[in-house]
């Protein structure tokens, strides 16, 4: 049997052109193996060998998308390619998100399989996790001689027309497809075995992971809550009439900062919610519902609470991802530091 | 190891030869010191750089190791160094360098 042909993308670094002030060199097309092909051509042996390898810049290709995309397809269909390598990437971001976007493109375009690496954690993994395969990797350039070996196992695979299979066994990244088995033993019995593991403290594997999130521990009580200044923090889209900042119903990509000082209760000719995914009218009436205003100067009032912060800070929780509230919740952290607030309610909708 | 510093130890090496060379390291953690042993014994792992696929097999060593530090004059090792190798984890760093020159190194000294 004859080669299989592979075109394998690396950008500039991997080219060894240079690093970040080689950044936005257009695309080109060499023949043969450069950088990490040299790899490649090991791993993949007497089965398939690279023709060629695109090199281009990160910042060229995410600064030119489409540009650089029909650019580099045109260059990989000259040479009849049976499959398509990108990267691997590892945790470098525009680089990744560049490999997946080209894989993809090269795969619906020509119509070959198109594979690449990355490390779980790197953008274009979660971007292009369906649409390609992507082989988990290490998080650093260093990983090299574990990652190779793996994706040219699956890019074998590919070429031979084998039947891929689960993600654990052929190592990539999770695409969220289900796909039906016939399991030996009926579910009641998996899921007691699985428990009785669990009583034995032996190691067991779920078979419907949950997905992870950081856990912020608390802090510590306060002591005297009659001299403690209290502020409101809301991911329950609370806003002025009008939504002056026009933080959005979905996906927000900002916070508001609020003046509450002359308010001891919130109407419906005042505020409003922002958020959108719920039936919004009960908030609207009355937006006390989701920001207790009323409530907290009743208790400042009564000498309970020392006071309450003159500004409340409000953004839309429906579909914001984990990284912008990070983002908006140190900000928010600094400033409520800065003016001296002992604790914060947390609501939501 | 940078591309630059890849490319001085190769054209170092061509012209006196491997077994004329001698690498000395200075880096940080063991992890950072057993990719540039292996990048001047058994290539650049990365596979970016001059190095790559190109084994060298050259001696190779961290100056907080006993086999540099026991060639040179106590009191100016003391002066240089003292205060680093106070800080640096040395175990760790010498058993990753000793890894890398069982596995790569060419030269059994």
């Amino acid at each position: 049997m004859s080669k299989k042909r592979v075109i394998h993308y690396i950008n500039q670094f991997f080219a060894g052109i240079g690093g970040e002030e080689k950044a936005d060199i257009k695309p080109e097309i060499r023949e043969g193996f450069v950088g990490p092909g040299m790899a490649f051509n090991k791993a993949m042996d007497a089965d398939a060998e690279i023709v060629a390898t695109v090199i281009c810049g990160d910042s060229y290709f995410s600064e030119n998308l489409e540009e650089a995309k029909k650019t580099i397809i045109n260059m990989v269909k000259e040479y009849k390619p049976d499959l398509f390598i990108a990267g691997p990437a590892f945790n470098a971001g525009r680089y990744g998100v560049a490999c997946g976007a080209i894989a993809e493109a090269i795969k619906e375009e020509l119509n070959i399989p198109a594979i690449s690496g990355m490390y779980i954690e790197n953008p274009g993994a979660d971007m292009y996790k369906k649409s390609i395969y992507i082989v988990e990797t290490g998080n650093s350039a260093a990983t090299m001689r574990k990652a190779v070996p793996t994706m040219s196992k699956l890019a074998i695979k590919m070429l031979k027309s084998e039947e891929i299979g689960a993600p654990d066994e052929d190592k990539y990244i999770p695409r969220g497809i289900r796909k039906n088995y016939f399991a030996k033993d009926r579910g009641s019995k998996r899921a007691v075995d699985m428990l009785m593991k669990k009583l034995k403290g032996e190691p067991f594997v779920t078979e419907y992971p949950m997905p992870s999130f950081d856990r912020v521990e608390p802090s510590a009580a306060i002591k005297d809550l009659t001299k403690a200044k209290i502020a409101i923090v809301t991911s329950g889209g609370i806003v002025p009439k009008g939504n002056p900042e026009r933080i959005e119903s979905s996906s927000a990509s900002k916070y508001g900062e609020y003046d509450i000082s002359g308010f001891t209760n919130l109407t419906e000719e005042s505020h409003e919610t922002a958020h959108g995914g719920y039936d919004p009218v009960h908030a609207n009436i009355d937006p006390d519902r989701v920001i207790p205003v009323d409530v907290l100067r009743d208790l400042e009032k009564e000498g309970v609470i020392g006071e309450l912060h003159n500004y409340f800070y409000s953004t839309v929780g429906n579909g914001t991802s984990v990284n912008s509230s990070k983002e908006f919740a140190t900000d928010i952290a600094k400033k409520l530091q800065n003016d001296g607030v002992d604790a914060v309610i947390l609501t939501s909708t | 190891m940078d591309l630059e510093n890849q490319k001085r130890v190769k054209d170092l090496v061509e012209k006196y030869g491997e077994e004329n060379v001698i690498v000395l390291l200075g880096a940080a953690e063991a992890e950072a010191s057993g990719l540039a042993a292996e990048t001047v014994t058994n290539g650049d792992p990365t596979f970016a750089g001059p190095l790559a696929g190109v084994q060298l097999g050259l001696r190779v060593y961290h100056v907080v190791e006993e086999q540099f530090k026991g060639e040179v004059d106590g009191d100016i090792y003391e002066d240089q160094i003292g205060m680093m190798e106070m800080v640096l984890d040395v175990d760790e760093i010498v058993s990753e360098m000793t890894e890398i020159r069982n596995e790569f190194c060419k030269f059994n000294d």
